[in-house]
């Protein structure tokens, strides 16, 4: 090296500093800081320049206060949210080891004049098919004119209907022609790419994008998935309840035996020597992780007449000319409803067909009631439960709000229906409780609804209304369920959400960073071992078992530490998007966000939070460097 | 997977003059070229598989394309909308700030992208071309941060830059991201494997350590800046928790608020919302198209995004 | 043109790894001289601290009559090729010759004639425009040299410049290296860790260990001396090919001479001149040393030395393994405690194995060592 360490000293000084402040600064200085801020009560509520008191040191009260003291419900309760949300970690690096072979392996023609010759193939087929499809399902079936008997689709043109059928099917066969095209002609690279995009485009676009095809009704996969469960539902309701709760017990009974057995041989391995404690321990933790998926399939089993898949009880069908008799009285049975009659009566409406005379009679009496201000507690709360929570804020927020601005931030908060915000705006706090009534209308089913609506309120469009009140529909079940299976509603529903989101989580992660850890760890294996293994008369399967797992160790071992260490620090974003931290999806940095950047700013417990989250990932690295190098020596 | 049974010829085929293995492609062994079925069988997952990938994105142009958010329900049950209606993403651009949402995003990004390359790659020079007392110490701090979850420099970071005047700013969301130490780690990484020879050569032919940097190191380097450079674009276009605790202007929100913003105050008119996604979405894509050599080779360093 | 002298240079690494020590030689104005040894002797260590490039810790190192221990290498008017020769891959072959002279401020017109009277005595013109990348490893090699040419350098350091080349390129790069130098007659350090190299570039060869926990240099001399007269046991086994053969044994005294005798049937007298030198070591541990061209077939029953020798010693081999080599054969065999001796002799095609064969040990070729890995040469 040139020169005295002290001049060299100074030279990489100067290279250094720019960084090295930026790093003190915003990176060192604050790890620091944070230890530190966690034992304050620190709130910039109240430690502020407008107020003197000053920030004390709590100890580790903070702390207590998250674990065993008045937060711990919540800390526990979105602790454990997280960890619920990581079951998508190890699924998505199995998804991303299976993408990897698969774009490892060989794939398509083997001459590079075959791809060029089966690309060329594959357009002529792909246009060849799309004229086919659109011959065989376009406009020939119904005459011009005449009406779509179809739900939703009630006043069009049933050949307009099939066209768009005809144009949406040569739609998807141009795509497929295109992707078989392309991954001939450009081979593995094109998936890669393909697979890759989620991860690159991962961002609140994303997020939005899934929250759309999460829709319960308009929706993309439940358009998909809908048509499916019509189709099961024969099948599930022949089968009698008891069978779900035999299947579910089964797989929980067997899932319990396997880890009697796994464990018993483990031991027998440990006290024979086959197998060192390193060993064992893997055992016992892929054994455990094992078994509470299968436990946990078969408790979902169980429950699934519970959660409320089947419907156990089917509701009326709806009749327009009941819910219309009902209409025409109403006014002179209950005068109390009056001008506003017709909104609340559109409600009712909907309700009326469904519910028998006498749930109807109560009903209508709270709803005249409401109109006259002598509406009991009770009743109002039973309002309030069928409308959600969302209107109780409200009505806390509004008995605050005094100025119209602060009225309008209120519902800027709330995200409040756009539809229903100048109504809302206009209230004072006594007509409130209408309020409260009618914003029970978005949360029932939309379609019988909407078709009331159009004969009812006709200043309002009825479509426009339809569309938007699509979106805030909520599947109160037995309210709105419809006939039959019915696809979940995935972010609304607290029993889906998770799910929503992890399915989500590794359909975006499955071919990213991962997955392309994994193929250079493939590429990377020489191809000896195979032929190797080969020789010995490995089969495939075995080949993967002994060559290609053990020599991926060290890439899983690192893909698992880094994805746990995200995995517990994520879900944020996605909560914050697409469900707004409703419907239990809350997780512990959704937790930190709240504590320190909501309400009262309590950065000293928010810092207590992000401590305990690292201690934790701490633990899990640790562990993982344990007891996970020694399996990658094995 | 090769079935066991296609090893054969190997055996057989150096000791056999005259008689070639039959199907064995020239430059794969035998038990390397898979089977014309096996071809199959993965190229058709693949495909399937890479349909699951794309069609959400041709639902998500498709509605973008609706022209009026009843017809959504139509498109679902039909797969097409009524009629295509380009002029939703005017719309976008009319209804909110979108184009300010886009120029915050890319300012910011564009801007946190180059400080963070310029600084890290000084600080990887140093790192990794420099012998000085307590380099490694230093440089052990570094490494010892990046086990740090960000979620702890979040609170003391909000409070550090609301003590420096920088909240509700452009420098609020600029300066905390022009320094990294991944991005640093990263560097210092790809410029070790790059041989120490040269800048011996380079220093016997006349250079000193900034020429050295500047028209030696970084040249060569280029791979590893780009996906540096790539990264933290990605990083800083699509952040999101930052912006949102940082600005409360409406003029300063990113695009990933905005979008968020826009979909609570029009959440029913998804095809609003789609075109706007849809838009966002560009130049990630673009940047991808272009790039896409560099980051692939990037990740498979072993530099894993995060 | 200038003269190197190092002298009593030492280096020790980070404070802790003793790479080399006590290193001196002197290399006079447009000497060629090759430092070599087996891998980790220190050589590049050494070199790289006349290039400027490691720190020298004790001692000083002289380029012309400038003390340069403190001199940044870009003023030590030096110029080095390297072992995998550092071109920068992102500049032109151009580009990569000019790199030195343009940061040295000279006119581009006259880095473009003094690149292209370099690349035209290269013969690499044609390459000029092309990158690193696009040239073979002996076209890289010529770049290389070039860059270290155009620079008119008063001293040119090589560090292992044709190891990444195949043997035959080896050879004929060798040639004309030493046909430049002949030419530029610039002064020359070169490492190398083969010794065939060693032999037929330097006009002095600076024969270095790493055997002692430490870098050092065992012998600095012509080649011919240095195998003819190693100074000692390292240096002896070091170079040649096959090795010299060398077996442990003992000095006694009988029939008025010094023997050399290991006891187990080798023994050899030594030649009444080295009397005086050797007394003093009867009855101790002694190892004796021949190169395999100093033994020669000794006549079938007779007990004459061939033609030419003055003196010679007969021993009793048992040849093993023949290998033809055209003109002659290399016979391993086995001698007293010896299990593998190497005689290089004339080929002869019906040579017998696996029976006693006499040999006839040229005494003038013969060395004795002190005992030890670094005995040295008592005799020489
Ligand atoms: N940068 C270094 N730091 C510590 N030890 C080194 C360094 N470079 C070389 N050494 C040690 O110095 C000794 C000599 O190395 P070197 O000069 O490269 O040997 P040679 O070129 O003869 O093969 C070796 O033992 C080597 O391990
Ligand atoms: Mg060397």
């Amino acid at each position: 090296m040139i020169g005295t360490p002290k001049k060299r000293l100074g030279i990489a000084m100067l290279f250094l500093l720019p960084n090295l402040i930026g790093f003190l600064m915003f990176t060192l200085g604050p790890v620091l800081f944070s230890i530190g801020m966690s034992f304050t009560d620190w709130a910039l509520t109240k430690h502020n320049p407008y107020s003197d008191e000053s920030i004390r040191f709590v100890g580790i009260q903070n702390y207590e206060r998250l674990l065993v003291g008045d937060e711990s419900h919540l800390f526990w309760d979105y602790f454990w949210n997280t960890v619920i949300l990581m079951i998508g970690i190890p699924i998505g690096i199995a998804g991303s080891l299976g993408l990897a072979i698969m774009l490892h392996a060989k794939a398509g023609p083997a001459k590079p004049s075959g791809r060029l010759k089966g690309a060329l193939i594959a357009v002529v087929v792909g246009a060849i098919a799309c004229g086919a499809v659109w011959l065989v399902m376009s406009p020939h079936a119904a005459e011009a004119g005449v009406k779509s008997t179809e739900i939703g689709l009630a006043d069009m043109d049933q050949q307009k209907v099939d066209a768009l059928r005809a144009s949406f099917a040569v739609l998807i066969t141009a795509v497929l022609t295109g992707v078989v095209a392309i991954g001939l002609a450009v081979g593995q690279v094109f998936f890669r790419t393909i697979f890759y995009l989620p991860t690159l485009l991962a961002g609140v676009a994303m997020f939005l994008l899934w929250k759309a095809l999460y829709r319960p009704q308009g929706g993309m996969i439940n358009a998909v998935l809908q048509p499916f469960l019509d189709r099961l539902e024969g099948i599930v309701f022949a089968t009698p309840m008891m069978l779900w709760y035999v299947l579910g017990i089964a797989i929980v009974i067997l899932g319990l035996a396997y880890f009697g057995l796994s464990m018993a041989r483990g031991v027998r391995n440990l006290s024979s020597g086959d197998a060192g404690p390193a060993m064992f321990g893997a055992r016992v933790i892929l054994t455990i992780l094992l078994v509470v998926t299968l436990v946990g399939s078969g408790f979902v089993a169980t429950q699934l007449p519970l959660i409320g898949l089947f419907p156990t009880e089917k509701p009326a069908p709806y009749s327009q000319s009941r819910a219309q008799s009902v209409l025409e009285e109403l006014p002179d049975q209950f005068p109390a409803l009056g001008d506003r009659a017709h909104v609340d009566s559109a409600l009712i409406a909907y309700l009326a067909p469904r519910l028998d005379e006498q749930a109807l009679r109560t009903l209508l009496e709270d709803a005249s009631q409401l109109h006259d201000g002598t509406v009991p507690e009770e009743t109002r709360e039973a309002w309030m439960s069928l409308g959600s929570g969302v209107m109780s804020e409200i009505i806390v927020l509004f008995d605050k709000a005094v100025s119209d601005e602060e009225r309008a931030e209120a519902l800027d908060r709330l995200k409040i229906d756009p539809l229903v915000r100048p109504a809302l705006q206009e209230l004072d706090g006594a007509s409130l409780r209408e309020a409260a009534a009618r914003r029970v209308l978005v949360w029932v089913d939309v379609e019988p609804l909407a078709a009331a609506l159009q004969t009812l309120v006709p200043e309002a469009d009825a479509k426009e209304l339809n569309a938007r009140l699509l979106d805030n529909a909520i599947y109160r079940r037995g309210l709105s369920a419809g006939d039959g299976l019915n696809a979940p509603a995935w972010l609304i529903d607290a029993a889906w959400a998770k799910t929503a989101l992890i399915v989500m989580g590794v359909w975006l992660g499955v071919g990213g960073g991962n997955m392309l850890l994994y193929l250079a760890g493939l590429s990377n294996i020489a191809p000896e071992l195979y032929e190797a293994a080969a020789i010995d008369g490995a089969s495939g399967w075995q080949r993967f078992i002994h060559v290609t797992w053990p020599q991926l160790a060290p890439t899983t071992f690192f893909i698992v530490i880094m994805s746990t260490i995200g995995g517990l620090q994520g879900g944020f974003e996605q909560a914050l998007v697409m469900t707004e931290g409703k419907a239990d999806t809350i997780v512990l940095t959704y937790y930190l966000y709240n504590l320190a950047f909501t309400d009262e700013f309590q950065l000293g417990l928010a810092s207590a939070v992000a401590w305990i989250m690292f201690a934790i990932i701490f633990a899990m690295t640790a562990f993982n460097f344990r007891y996970g190098s020694r399996m990658t020596n094995d | 997977m090769t079935k066991p049974a296609s090893i054969q010829p190997v055996a057989g085929a150096p000791f056999t003059p005259g008689r070639k293995p039959k199907k064995a492609a020239p430059d794969t062994s035998p038990i390397e070229a898979s089977s014309k079925l096996s071809r199959t069988l993965v190229f058709v997952g693949l495909v399937l598989l890479g349909m699951t990938f794309v069609v959400p994105f041709v639902w998500q142009v498709l509605i973008a394309l609706t022209e009026n958010p009843s017809e959504v329900d139509t498109l679902t049950r039909t797969g097409m909308p009524p009629a295509i209606e380009p002029g939703n993403f005017a719309k976008v651009f009319q209804r909110v700030d979108f184009a300010k949402y886009f120029f915050n995003s890319l300012f910011i990004a564009s801007w946190a992208t180059i400080l963070q390359v310029i600084t890290c790659s000084m600080a990887a020079y140093a790192f990794s071309r420099i012998q000085w007392p307590g380099r490694d110490k230093v440089f052990l701090l570094y490494l010892g941060t990046l086990m740090v979850p960000g979620v702890v420099l979040m609170v003391p970071n909000f409070a550090i830059v609301l003590g420096l005047g920088m909240f509700n700013d452009y420098t609020g969301l600029i300066i905390p991201a022009a320094f990294s130490a991944y991005g640093t780690f990263l560097l210092r990484q790809f410029m070790l494997t790059i041989p120490s020879s040269l800048d011996e050569a380079a220093s016997i032919d006349g250079a000193g350590h900034w020429r050295i940097f500047s028209q030696i190191i970084l040249p060569l380097a280029r791979p590893g800046l780009i996906v540096l450079a790539i990264f933290a674009f990605l990083f800083n276009y699509n952040s999101f928790f930052w912006p949102l605790i940082l600005t409360k202007d409406d003029n300063l929100r990113t695009l990933p608020l905005g979008l968020l913003q826009f979909d609570s105050t029009y959440g029913p008119e998804t095809n609003l919302i789609m075109a706007a996604s849809l838009m966002a979405m560009l130049p990630p894509i673009i940047l991808f198209i272009v790039l896409q050599k560099y980051l692939v080779k990037g990740i498979q360093l072993g530099a894993v995004k995060g | 043109m200038a003269h190197v002298s190092i002298k009593s240079v030492a280096k020790v690494y980070e404070g802790k790894v003793r790479a080399v020590d006590d290193v001196n030689v002197e290399i006079a104005d447009g000497e060629f001289v090759v430092l070599v040894g087996p891998s980790g002797c220190g050589k590049s260590t050494t070199l790289r601290m006349v290039a400027g490039l490691e720190a020298i810790t004790e001692g000083t190192i002289h380029i012309g009559d400038r003390l340069v221990n403190d001199v940044h290498p870009k003023d030590r008017d030096i110029a080095m090729v390297f072992q995998n020769y550092a071109l920068y891959p992102h500049m032109t072959v151009r580009k990569n010759m000019g790199f030195g002279l343009a940061l040295r401020k000279m006119p581009k017109q006259e880095i473009d004639q003094r690149v292209e009277e370099a690349a035209r005595q290269l013969g690499i013109t044609d390459m000029l425009e092309r990158k690193p990348k696009q040239l073979s490893g002996g076209q890289r090699q010529r770049v290389a040299l070039g860059r270290a040419i155009v620079r008119e350098p008063s001293v040119f350091l090589f560090d292992e410049p044709l190891s990444n080349l195949d043997a035959k390129l080896r050879v004929t790069t060798r040639t004309e290296l030493k046909k430049l130098h002949q030419r530029l007659k610039t002064t020359t350090i070169y490492v190398t860790h083969d010794q065939e190299e060693a032999m037929t570039l330097g006009d002095r060869i600076v024969v270095m260990s790493a055997g002692r926990g430490v870098g050092k240099v065992e012998q600095v001399d012509t080649p011919l001396n240095v195998y003819r007269h190693p100074k000692n046991r390292f240096v002896a086994g070091f170079l040649g090919l096959p090795p010299m053969n060398i077996v442990d044994g003992k000095l006694a005294e009988s029939d008025n001479g010094l023997w050399f005798d290991d006891e187990q049937g080798l023994r050899v007298r030594m030649e009444d001149r080295y009397r005086d030198q050797l007394i003093s070591r009867v009855g101790g541990p002694v190892a004796i040393g021949f190169r395999p061209s100093a033994m020669s077939e000794w006549g079938e029953g007779t007990y004459l030395p061939p033609d030419g020798v003055q003196n010679a010693n007969r021993i009793t081999v048992v040849p093993r393994v023949i290998e033809p080599l055209g003109d002659s054969i290399d016979v391993s065999c086995e001698c007293g405690s010896a299990k593998n001796i190497v005689a290089r002799l004339a080929a002869r095609a019906d040579f017998p194995t696996n029976q006693e064969v006499h040999l006839s040990l040229d005494m003038a070729h013969v060395h004795l060592f002190a005992p030890g890995e670094f005995g040295e040469n008592l005799i020489h």
